[in-house]
């Protein structure tokens, strides 16, 4: 299967004196869930709109296996933008249909699909309900199948699981997670780090106008690991506060993390020093969270400026 | 390019099957024709209706009741056999304050007999005192009967002022309590309406009328015309003219109105002539601002609820535009086939008397359908403008209702345009692109002669006009539409023209 490419070149937009996008660029593969972030006004919504096509860059590229993504034609795109609306006097499923054929689907098979989606969703029996008579969690699940009913090539997603139960965030998650596996683009922008950091493999975080970090989730945890270690065991261990080499940094029912401060101790010395001392229930490197990351960031990032 | 039909299709579908172009097409316009021709059909039609009661006070003793009827008789009648107006006097020589009155005046009547007798005996003994030259004392009765007859004439006048003011307060006795019978009759339904004539009407020509409702133009009309002849005939017999000249001279007048087009004459009917372009000028109103209205709502909606990100993200602003004029465009031309079709079942089936309506034409239907599309284009492409840079559905609606106010505006000057078609003002109006399809539509049927060179005029204006506005409104449209919660400066919309 080819492998797909969206590269954004050091694209610029800037609304008359605002600069939202500064020469930004970053790379989303096929196959992978790239993570948007950034914190309001940042400049998401504006660089999805570029890639949507929905308004143009000032300057820069926005490129799609090479080609340059205005010019292509035929490239479904999926959009869930981050404040939905939808027909409210139309039927869900004629709406749906609509959304379809817009994307080039048959009819019949924009139907089709949209009935098995939508009884994936567990609301097949809403199909001819009109809009304005469902509740909102499920018109958010009528947007939802509206945005990857035509199975686009490359689907973003803005704050897809906000507002939703945990039922159906299940759910959409192995919705996302079988497109995943066609290998297309798929873009999410999220202020959840929670959810970003369970989704995504690859994050772009953006502060104003421009790339602050950009990198695989894998790689940018592993970058900004502090070199700590958390350790749990059956019994208090109040000898480690005495213990050279290392600093407890947090202490809590008999677990504690803590980082090296020696370079000559490594892990394997640690362990002799404490063996038969205790029974060691757990013991992990500590990565640090994405919400620390983006926070430590965006902070680090505010003070430069 | 599919994607233009597509959203077309979908404009069209979904607004075809709502209830307000069911509303806009059958029931609004069946509302408006019916508030404009119920009146009409009342004041023409009235055959169910029964003999009107007209009542007379007739102060002069000219037995006016008689010939009212007559003349009446002659020319109205219901259903052609009984007469639409009975006369009635209103008579109250039984009423007591009259009877009371006349008691008084018939003891002064009877007084001034006696003096008259009394006078006459005096003349009649002088006579004798004056023939019979042999009388003893002849001077001296002479003298003393003629001091006695000066008495007696001095007496005489007093009591004929006396009569003739009692005359004049019986009079105005009896013309009050008949009065108060006459409004009591109307009151209660039995009259209509009752005429007073005065004992000097034929002088002064002023005959009062009362009624419940003297605005009956059809009725007091009627009897205008009638009594100006009755009362013309009598000043003229008065005059000693030979009564059957006086009928001659008399005969009544119909002007028969015809208007000459094309070297063919019809006869020409106000009604037909006035309401018919104004029913017209309203349909086409109808017509561009329910489907250009559609444009504005859908647009509005779109950006309100933000549908548009989604639209925008599947086809392009071109597109959008594009499917939606032609859409609701395509929604407007099915609404004036539908009234089309209304039409022709009810001429049909003889509702309409198109026999008499010389302008239902397959050329005007055409030009309707041509002043429908420009004023569609024009307004449509307004509505996109101004439903993409409003902030909020209030601000919008308000510019809504300026247009909609500006385009009947010529509804206003239907009167002069039906009168002067062709006049300077009415042309120059004409031209002006906001107010030219309801102006056209208008002239075209009331025109005596072809304006096929406004016709090009006009439409040549509305298609520059229409260029220069869809050449706008496709630059504001598609970054006015991703705006939110701020209405633009005009700085930024002139901005936004400029870039593209």
């Amino acid at each position: 299967m080819e492998e797909k490419l969206l590269e954004v070149q050091e694209v610029s937009k800037s609304f008359g004196e605002q600069q939202v996008i500064d020469k930004l660029s970053f790379r989303v593969k096929g196959g992978e869930t790239f993570g948007l972030l950034g914190p309001n006004g940042a400049g998401k919504t504006t660089m999805m709109r570029m890639i949507m096509n929905i308004i143009r860059p000032d300057s820069g590229a926005i490129l799609y296996n090479g080609e340059e993504r205005r010019k292509i034609k035929g490239l479904h795109f999926g959009y869930l933008p981050e404040e939905r609306g939808l027909y409210p006097r139309a039927t869900v499923l004629e709406m749906l249909v609509y959304f379809g054929t817009l994307n080039n689907m048959a009819r019949r098979k924009a139907e089709v699909e949209a009935i098995r989606y939508l009884d994936r969703l567990g609301m097949v029996e809403f199909t001819d309900s009109r809009v304005n008579q469902l509740s909102k969690g499920m018109q958010q699940k009528v947007q939802f199948v509206a945005a990857f009913l035509h199975d686009p090539d490359v689907l973003i997603l803005d704050e897809p699981f906000a507002g939703l139960d945990p039922i159906n965030q299940v759910v959409l998650q192995e919705i996302l997670t079988e497109y995943k596996k066609k290998k297309r683009i798929l873009i999410i922008s999220t202020h959840q780090m929670e959810q970003a950091e369970k989704m995504c493999d690859h994050i772009c975080l953006i502060n104003q106008a421009r790339v602050i970090l950009d990198g695989r989730l894998s790689d940018l945890k592993k970058k900004y690991r502090e070199n700590a270690y958390l350790i749990e065991s059956d019994s208090p261990m109040d000898y480690l506060h005495e213990m050279k080499g290392i600093k407890i940094l947090e202490e809590k029912n008999n677990a504690y993390k803590f980082a090296i401060t020696d370079r000559s101790m490594t892990i394997t010395s640690f362990f002799g020093l404490i063996k038969g001392k205790v029974k060691i229930r757990k013991f992990e490197i500590v990565e640090p969270s994405l919400h620390d990351i983006f926070i430590k960031m965006v902070q680090k990032e505010s003070a430069g400026a | 390019m599919k994607n233009l039909f597509r959203i077309a299709r979908w404009e069209f579908v979904t607004r075809f099957r709502s209830r307000s172009f069911m509303f806009n097409t059958i029931v609004s316009p069946l509302l408006f024709t019916t508030v404009i021709m119920l009146p009409l059909l009342f004041f023409e039609h009235q055959p169910e209706q029964s003999t009107k009661l007209v009542g007379i006070i007739d102060l002069s003793g000219e037995n006016i009741a008689r010939d009212l009827q007559k003349e009446l008789n002659r020319y109205y009648r219901l259903n052609n056999t009984s007469p639409e107006y009975m006369v009635l006097n209103v008579s109250v020589n039984n009423s007591e304050p009259y009877q009371e009155k006349l008691g008084e005046f018939r003891e002064i009547q009877a007084r001034r007999d006696s003096i008259n007798q009394l006078y006459n005996q005096i003349k009649q003994q002088r006579t004798r005192y004056y023939q019979n030259t042999k009388l003893p004392n002849r001077t001296y009765l002479l003298q003393s009967s003629y001091k006695k007859l000066q008495q007696v004439r001095e007496e005489k006048e007093l009591v004929d002022i006396e009569l003739s003011r009692f005359r004049t307060a019986l009079d105005s006795v009896y013309k009050f309590e008949a009065q108060k019978m006459a409004d009591s009759l109307i009151v209660s339904g039995v009259l209509n309406s009752y005429l007073i004539f005065d004992t000097d009407f034929k002088e002064t020509g002023i005959i009062h009328y009362n009624s419940n409702n003297p605005g009956d133009f059809l009725d007091t009309a009627r009897l205008e015309k009638i009594l100006q002849a009755i009362i013309i005939k009598k000043r003229i017999l008065g005059d000693n003219v030979e009564r059957s000249k006086a009928a001659h001279w008399l005969r009544p007048i119909k002007l028969k109105k015809f208007r000459v087009q094309g070297g063919v004459q019809r006869e020409w009917d106000f009604y037909i002539q006035f309401y018919g372009p104004l029913i017209g000028v309203f349909l086409l109103f109808m017509a561009i601002f329910t489907a250009s209205g559609y444009i504005f709502s859908s647009v509005l909606m779109e950006k309100n609820n933000r549908v548009i990100e989604v639209l925008l993200s599947y086809a392009t602003s071109q597109q959008l535009m594009g499917g939606k004029i032609l859409g609701l465009g395509l929604l407007g031309l099915v609404q004036i086939f539908i009234w089309i079709v209304i039409t022709l079942a009810l001429a049909g089936a003889n509702i309409i008397p198109v026999q008499k309506i010389d302008y239902l034409t397959i050329n005007n239907a055409l030009y309707f359908m041509l002043y429908f599309s420009l004023g569609f284009l024009f307004y449509g492409a307004i509505f996109i403008t101004v439903g993409s840079v409003s902030a909020n559905e209030y601000d919008a609606q308000q510019i809504n209702q300026l247009l909609r106010t500006v385009a009947i505006f010529p509804a206003l000057l239907s009167l002069m345009v039906l009168t002067e078609p062709n006049s300077l003002l009415i042309r120059i109006l004409s031209y002006i692109p906001f107010l030219t399809p309801s102006f056209m539509i208008m002239r075209i049927p009331l025109s005596t002669t072809p304006i096929t060179e406004d016709i090009y005029i006009t439409t040549l204006i509305m298609f520059a006009s229409i260029a220069v506005l869809m050449y706008l409104s496709g630059r504001i449209f598609r970054v006015a539409t991703l705006m939110q919660g701020k209405k633009p400066t005009w700085s930024e919309i002139m901005r936004w023209v400029r870039a593209g």
